[in-house]
């Protein structure tokens, strides 16, 4: 299978679930509003009554950021900061919950969504996929002591020189090294989810190492996807940026076309992320080492044993013990 | 004792000269690249320019700062300046060899004196007692051998490979201060140990400088070039420059050296001049500039950047010229530094100056001009109105983010945006972010500790680094920003051309441009300058509550047509139903206002108040008691009230608590929440993403 044949039974596969993609927006959206209220609570009861708020909209003054933070320092913002990254917390485990229905999803030939279906995958697959994230930080941890090390060389071989330019061109490839491996262990983890609810398997962390080998004995296949979907993602970016920034700042009309626009574009990376498990989930097959069959009997003709000794009667046999 | 003084100081102008020539140099220097050390011989010549008489001397050696971890300056920094660390093991150190007077050798009697901290570790300041005292009027030449190792550089001065900025490299005389002059109560020397923020106070005086470095070496420094011979492998450059306090060079053999020339005439257009000249109201041929070389040395890797050197240069010297004087030296260096030097980048010396900027930094970041102007406009500061940067240090810093400000927002349409590019692509634009103005960034810095010390304070007295580096720079630009906004343009133009004028080539305290400011506005300004330059006071002017209350039928005995008259509830109540039935009944309301002062700093303020009818209502507070309370009774309610509308006071440190309007903002919070939302969701989807 080649890489756009993949993506295009991916598109097929996501889009029998429509009704799952909206559901998977929805939650996502519900939970980033539980950060996003408080947070912008802040600022509303700072500037909600405040003629300062309409010139801010106007243009926006980053003193008045500075301006929050020393009247909130100590008291409303201790408060509101442990809520705020209990909330975040809270949505990264929601995210791994919502993983686990849409892949289950996915994987799942049959034309109808249910929402049972869907939640079953939720609950089922979380701790399967929460072990996998944590073992996911052996690949992570390792993409960074590797990046570490080559700033380390770079730093060894240009860090005390006369010019800049070296040492900076390093870094953008370095940072470049540190993206495509990322992208390298998030594909890999993919993988691994799709083989977890595929085998409908416990185990996490072969899972996760088994997909690790598997993508990058196919790097070209599994990568090429990944590239061609950052592809999408430059596109719908290039396309939202420059509306939004005109949409910016404008009266209630244009305010509603933005957060129209805004959340089409979050419509399109949740496309995207389930084009990618698509992606994988159509893959796999292909990639994945066939297990070996099961061993078929084989028919040994046994050969002919010694002739049991005549039985002599009442001659030497043994009494039992 | 002014007529003395004035007599001496008379004494003390040589022929020509612009400042009163009290400490002259005249140094032989030779650069040893391979040991970084120079061997030099000064001929130090001193004018008593006071009525004292003085018994010994007392002189900086600065570069025993980098001697070791026990020095001031390396306690008070942690052995590092604006996050460039010391490394390795080059320090730096300066030894005086034999010092001289008359023949009489003064060697011997030398010893360290630590006047600021009582660090008897620390060797940047020596006293000399003098075989005989120095009498008032008297000049005397005082000749020394010196050797300075030069550090590894992370703080200004020093050398990293072959490249070299020799800045505090020579035995510098302190200030002798007589009483009456600035703060001085009795004459003493004004000789301050090397600290971790601040280092320039000096008499200005003559620079001859021959200073001998290997031939394939650029060099550039302090003055004009006056020549350059060539003898075996080694090249001699002499430079010279009077009415200055201080003398630095630069040398490197790779440096791109150009030159371009500021001329006056084509820079500026006559209707500048004319405007220039009636706003002050002197003549044009006083506000005319001069024309000036521009030299610039440049990393061969920053070449594109060449002319961004030269074009905030030109900035600098048209604004600052036109706004508070000619620079009246003939030439003014820009030195950019290379990789791992960054520690030697933005920093001043008189006609000589280190830049700051990146490998291709793109255009729409104003950093390598921000830093440009700001260096150069210390020229202003610093140099021509030499005040004490040790004890006063907002009046060179705090003055200088100020005008620097000005000519950014003037030119170059403020500090532009944050290079943020990836593959050609200008994300900071694309993002939607801002563009950074210089007024709005000062302001941000200052609300960081906006009352934790008092503005002026000894530069190694504030609470911490951050807090010299908010008083000095961005508090001061805030104040005068608000001074000016109190004042009103012109005026504060006039005030600071005043100022620089009156005090150029002298040495002001903030009690004098306070003196200037009062004197040019016309008005006592006692009050700004106690709270906030002296003191530091915290302002913060608040809308308190805003009540509208629709009148009713009033209750009880009232008297009516002369009579009194019971008015139950029950008719009061049928009253006021009917007037509401009413379409033509006018209906009116006691309108209640309360502003609060939160802050301990009182001002006078304006206080508007706007109805719903359109009408407004202005009023002045004096800000004297913590509320005050406005009452109408009007046909309409109130629909906002604005404190400060005109934002004079950007001391205050909330704009937001400065306003009520009636009507909540739905579009504004509709929008921040969902853009936040989307970011969040953003973020979300990175996390499922990676998980």
């Amino acid at each position: 299978m080649t890489v756009l044949q993949a993506i295009r039974g991916a598109a097929g596969r996501v889009a029998l679930r429509k009704r799952m993609m909206v559901a998977y927006w929805f939650f996502h959206t519900l939970m980033a509003a539980f950060v996003a209220v408080p947070l912008a609570g802040v600022a509303v009861s700072n500037l909600g009554h405040s003629r300062y708020g309409a010139e801010l909209a106007r243009g926006f003054d980053l003193s008045w950021l500075v301006e929050v933070y020393f009247y909130l320092q100590g008291g409303p913002l201790a408060a509101i900061l442990p809520m705020v990254l209990l909330a975040v917390f809270l949505l990264f485990l929601g995210s791994i919950f919502l993983s686990g229905g849409a892949v289950k999803m996915l994987v799942y030939d049959g034309p109808d969504y249910s929402p049972r279906m869907f939640y079953e995958g939720c609950g089922r697959y979380f701790w399967r996929f929460l072990r996998l994230t944590l073992y996911s930080m052996i690949f992570y941890g390792t993409a960074l002591i590797l990046q570490r090390i080559l700033r380390k060389l770079a730093d060894q071989a240009w860090g005390e020189g006369m010019e800049d330019h070296q040492l900076t061109i390093a870094g953008w490839v370095v940072s470049g090294i540190t993206i495509v491996l990322f992208a390298l262990v998030s594909t890999a983890m993919d993988y691994a989810k799709v083989r977890l609810v595929t085998d409908d398997s416990r185990k996490s962390l072969r899972a996760a190492f088994g997909s690790m080998r598997l993508v990058l004995t196919h790097l070209g296949k599994t990568m090429g996807v990944w590239l061609v979907l950052m592809v999408f993602l430059a596109v719908f970016a290039g396309l939202y940026l420059p509306l939004s920034n005109w949409l910016h700042g404008g009266g209630a009309g244009k305010i509603l076309t933005l957060i129209l626009v805004q959340q089409l574009y979050v419509f399109g990376r949740v496309w995207l992320r389930m084009m990618a498990w698509g992606a994988a989930v159509e893959l796999d097959p292909f990639v994945r080492p066939k297990p070996l069959p099961p061993l078929e009997p084989v028919f040994v003709p046994v050969a002919p044993g010694p002739e049991p000794p005549e039985f002599l009667a009442g001659a030497t046999a043994e009494p039992e013990v | 004792m002014r007529f003395v003084l004035a007599l001496l100081a008379c004494v003390a102008c040589a022929h020509g000269a612009m400042s009163r020539q009290v400490a002259s140099y005249d140094i032989k220097a030779t650069l040893d690249t391979k040991t970084h050390i120079i061997t030099g011989h000064e001929v130090l010549t001193w004018v008593n320019d006071s009525p004292d008489t003085v018994p010994a001397l007392r002189l900086h050696l600065y570069m025993n700062a980098f001697s070791n971890s026990k020095s001031t300056f390396f306690r008070e920094s942690g052995g590092q300046l604006r996050g460039d660390q010391f490394k390795g093991d080059e320090w730096g150190w300066i030894d005086i060899r034999k010092m001289e007077l008359d023949d009489a050798d003064l060697t011997g009697a030398i010893r360290f004196v630590h006047p600021d901290d009582n660090n008897a570790d620390d060797r940047t300041v020596i006293e000399v007692p003098l075989p005989r005292p120095v009498k008032p009027g008297e000049t005397i030449q005082v000749s020394i051998v010196f050797e300075t190792k030069m550090p590894m550089v992370f703080a200004r001065t020093g050398f990293h490979k072959d490249f070299y900025l020799g800045g505090q490299w020579f035995p510098k005389i302190g200030v002798w201060e007589t009483a009456g002059f600035r703060y001085s109560t009795a004459g003493a020397w004004n000789c301050h140990q090397f600290h971790a923020n601040s280092e320039f106070f000096a008499n200005f005086g003559k620079y001859h400088i021959e200073l001998t470095v290997p031939s394939p070496m650029v060099v550039g420094a302090t003055g004009e070039l006056k020549s350059r011979t060539e003898s075996r492998g080694r090249t001699t450059y002499t430079f010279e420059q009077e009415d200055v306090t201080d003398f630095a060079w630069t040398a490197q053999p790779t440096y791109l050296r150009e030159e371009r020339m500021f001329l006056a005439d084509k820079e500026t257009t006559p209707q500048e001049v004319a405007a220039a000249a009636k706003l002050h109201g002197i003549p044009e041929s006083e506000v005319r500039l001069s024309d000036v070389k521009m030299i610039a040395l440049v990393q061969p890797e920053h070449r594109e950047q060449m002319e961004r050197h030269f074009a905030s240069l030109r900035a600098a010297l048209k604004w600052f010229g036109l706004w508070y004087g000619r620079y009246p030296y003939k030439t003014i260096t820009v030195v950019d530094p290379p990789a791992n030097a960054a520690g030697a980048g933005g920093m001043e010396y008189p006609t000589f100056i280190t830049a700051g900027t990146f490998w291709k930094l793109p255009p729409e970041s104003r950093l390598l001009e921000e830093v440009t102007v700001h260096e150069f406009g210390h020229q202003f500061w610093m140099q021509l109105v030499a005040t004490n940067e040790f004890e006063e240090s907002p009046l060179d810093e705090g003055f200088n983010t100020y005008s620097t400000s000005k000519v950014m927002d003037q030119v170059f349409n403020g500090m532009g945006e944050l290079p943020l590019r990836f593959m050609g692509v200008n994300l900071w634009k694309l993002l939607g972010f801002p563009g950074l103005r210089s007024n709005s960034m000062n302001r941000a810095q200052y609300l960081l500790f906006p009352s934790g010390d008092n503005l002026l304070r000894p530069a190694w007295q504030y609470y911490n680094s951050t807090s010299y580096g908010i008083n000095s720079y961005y508090k001061t630009g805030v104040a005068l920003d608000t001074l000016e906004a109190h004042l009103g343009h012109d005026t504060m133009a006039r005030v600071m051309r005043t100022y620089h004028q009156r005090w150029r080539f002298r040495h002001p305290t903030a009690r004098d441009f306070q003196k200037v400011a009062n004197e040019v506005s016309g008005q006592n300004l006692d009050w700004f300058f106690d709270q906030f330059f002296f003191g530091n006071r915290q302002l913060d002017y608040s809308v308190g509550d805003v009540i509208n209350r629709q009148q009713r039928t009033p209750l009880g005995a009232v008297d009516r047509n002369g009579k009194r008259v019971v008015v139950t509830r029950k008719e009061a109540e049928a009253q006021d139903d009917k007037n509401d039935d009413n379409k033509n009944f006018k209906k009116q309301y006691e309108c209640t206002v309360k502003v609060r002062r939160l802050g301990d700093a009182a001002v006078p303020v304006e206080v508007w108040i706007h109805f719903k009818d359109g009408g407004t209502e202005k009023r002045t507070w004096d800000g004297q008691y913590r509320w005050v309370k406005y009452t109408f009774l009007r046909g309409s309610e109130i629909d906002w009230v604005e404190v400060d509308p005109g934002r004079k006071y950007a001391l205050d440190i909330s704009y937001a608590n400065n306003s009520w309007e009636s009507d909540y903002n739905i579009r504004l919070s509709t929008s921040w929440t969902m853009q936040l939302l989307f970011w969040i969701q953003n973020i979300s989807l990175w996390m499922t993403s990676l998980a």
